[in-house]
This record gives C-alpha cells, sequence and structure tokens, in this order.
C-alpha cells in the first residue's frame, strides 16, 4: 500500500512539475491574441490635434502596424523612435498608425511635437477600440495583413527586430 | 457646435459588439436594474491592468472603460452570455474569473470531484474491510467473566448465579 501511495505521489507530483515548466517556459510578450486570424475590428477615429478622421479601412490592400500606447507608459518612450524609424523606411510597403488611450490631447500633441512622428496618431477616448482589440496594457502593437487580418501582435515594447520579424509576416513575399 | 464638428462625430467609429457576437439577443435594460447588472457582470470580468481583481472592484481607467462597455452592451440589449463572449473573443479566456466549464479548463472544475470521489471510494472499502475483520476479534476481546472474588463469595455463601 505504502509503495503505491508513493508511486502516485511521484506522478502527480511530476505532472505539476511539468506543467509549471512549461508555463514558466512561455514567453509573456508572446501571449497569443485570440484575433490572431481574424478580421481586424473596424474603427475610424479622429487624429490627435484635428477634426481629421482615420479609418482603418483606408488602409487596406497594404499591410499595417497599429500601435496602442501612451504619454505615461515609459516603454512607450523607448520605442516611439524604432516606430518613426522604421515607418519611414517601410513607407513604400506597409503603414503605420498609433492609437492613444487613456492620455490627454495636449500631452500627445506635445510628445509628438518634440520628438517627431511619421504617421498618424488618433485618440481612443473610451477605449472602446482598445477594448476590441484585446489591449491590457500599452504598448501593444497589431500587425494586420493587406487583407485586414491580425497576423500577428507584440505584448511590450518594439525592438528593430522584433518589428522587422513581424513584419516579414505580413509583407507579401 | 460647428459643421465640421458634427461631420467628425458623424465619421467616428468605434469596433462594434455585432461584428463580434451578432445582433442583442436580449432585452435593454435601465435604471437600477441595469447598474445592478452591470455590476454583476463585472464581477466576471478580469481587470487586465489589475492582480487578479474584477473589473467591477478596480478603479484603474482600464477596468472603468470595460464597465462602462458592459453598461452600453447592456442598455443595447446584450446578454449576459454575448457580452461575457465579446470580451473573450478580444482578450481570450483569461478575462473569465471563472474558468469556463469546458476543454482543458474544465478539468479544473471535473478534478475536485473526481479527487472526491476516489477518496471516498478508498474510504468506503476500507471501512468494510475493517467490519469484516471486526465480528471475529470481538468475542476473544469481550469475554463477560465474572469477577473472580464475587465468585468465590457466592460460592461460600451458597448462593446461585444471577
Amino acid at each position: 500500500m505504502n509503495r503505491s501511495v508513493l508511486l502516485i505521489g511521484i506522478v502527480i507530483a511530476a505532472a505539476l512539475v511539468a506543467i509549471l515548466f512549461m508555463g514558466l517556459g512561455k514567453n509573456p510578450a508572446e501571449i497569443r491574441s485570440p484575433l490572431v486570424g481574424k478580421p481586424a475590428p473596424v474603427f475610424a477615429l479622429r487624429e490627435v490635434g484635428t477634426n481629421r478622421t482615420v479609418d482603418i479601412t483606408q488602409y487596406r490592400g497594404k499591410p499595417l502596424v497599429v500601435n496602442f500606447w501612451a504619454t505615461w507608459c515609459g516603454p512607450c518612450w523607448e520605442e516611439h523612435p524604432i516606430l518613426v524609424a522604421n515607418a519611414r523606411m517601410y513607407a513604400d510597403s506597409a503603414s503605420f498608425l498609433g492609437v492613444v488611450f487613456q492620455d490627454k490631447e495636449d500631452k500627445i500633441l506635445s510628445f509628438l511635437q518634440q520628438r517627431g512622428s511619421s504617421y498618424p496618431t488618433v485618440v481612443d477616448d473610451a477605449g472602446k477600440t482598445a477594448i476590441a482589440y484585446g489591449v491590457g496594457g500599452v504598448p501593444e502593437t497589431y500587425f494586420i495583413d493587406a487583407q485586414g487580418v491580425i497576423v500577428a501582435k507584440h505584448n511590450g515594447p518594439m525592438t528593430p527586430d522584433i518589428l522587422r520579424e513581424n513584419l516579414q509576416k505580413v509583407l507579401p513575399q | 457646435m460647428t459643421l465640421a464638428v458634427l461631420l467628425l462625430l458623424f465619421q467616428l467609429k468605434v469596433p462594434d459588439a455585432a461584428q463580434f457576437v451578432g445582433a442583442p439577443q436580449g432585452t435593454p435594460i435601465t435604471g437600477a436594474v441595469l447598474e445592478t447588472r452591470t455590476n454583476e457582470i463585472g464581477h466576471l470580468l478580469r481587470c487586465p491592468v489589475c492582480q487578479g481583481m474584477a473589473v467591477s472592484d478596480s478603479p484603474a481607467e482600464m477596468a472603468v472603460n470595460m464597465k462602462g462597455q458592459v453598461r452600453e452592451l447592456l442598455a443595447r440589449g446584450y446578454t449576459e452570455e454575448q457580452i461575457l463572449r465579446y470580451f473573450e473573443l478580444s482578450y481570450g479566456e483569461f478575462v473569465l474569473l471563472s474558468p469556463k466549464k469546458e476543454g482543458v479548463t474544465g478539468m479544473v472544475w471535473v478534478l475536485p470531484v473526481l479527487a472526491l470521489l476516489i477518496g471516498a471510494v478508498v474510504v468506503f472499502f476500507k471501512f468494510r474491510k475493517l467490519e469484516q475483520a471486526l465480528p471475529a476479534a470481538t468475542p476473544a476481546a469481550a469475554p463477560a467473566l465474572e469477577d473472580p472474588y464475587l465468585a468465590r463469595v457466592r460460592d461460600m455463601v451458597g448462593g446461585d448465579k444471577p
């Protein structure tokens, strides 16, 4: 009896350790979004500092990088120059769009004036667009193909390598 | 309000729940009932920026926005099931505070009950085994012997046994 109890204990402990190991081995920035493989939720939001509306459907036919960010988010400051530089570099093959939520318009404008920009930034006032995209915390970046389907999502600050790697998934081969 | 602003408001569009879960399948609600139901559903949703807190309990702006979204969907006639599905389709099952009773997460509900049942069966058979062993041991364990001193006194006085 004692031997069988020990055996059962070992089996249960091994299963728990395996589950723990699998969980710890995952990269938290690579949490798969249920939206990957699905059409990107459609929105048309006001461009910051203007009365111009930017409609996501106007980007169809060209890959689109949608970056959710805010001025109070430290990692967003880090990734901003990378996004601006790559938006210029890939201007012919992909579009970039910034979506700011939980922020103040004057702060966004001041940030963009000081640090520059190479693509439009829209304001998600009530955070409804962020909720529809499943945004938990900023920055989060979505890679949408020319047909308007979400192909990849990255949680956390963007690096040139991560950006390039994900852009390859949406750019025409 | 200028014409330009009016035009802008007309053009603005946020993602609609109908894109995810179709048309409302319930009845629109208002007033106190709306607030009560908003809180109830908010307790079933996890605030994504908090540590295991429900949307209804968190003061975070994200949770406030999510609660606002729940309120709006209820007011439009969406059912609890549709609202939970809407958030699950955006955030994944992570956003539901109670794991679903199906698939891999269904194990969370099944395993404790299964473990309890197995435990009950083991205890039952153990008790039955003990019960079977008890009758054989009873006669030897409890001999109804008369006190020898009392028996000797009874013999001496020539009395009968009771």
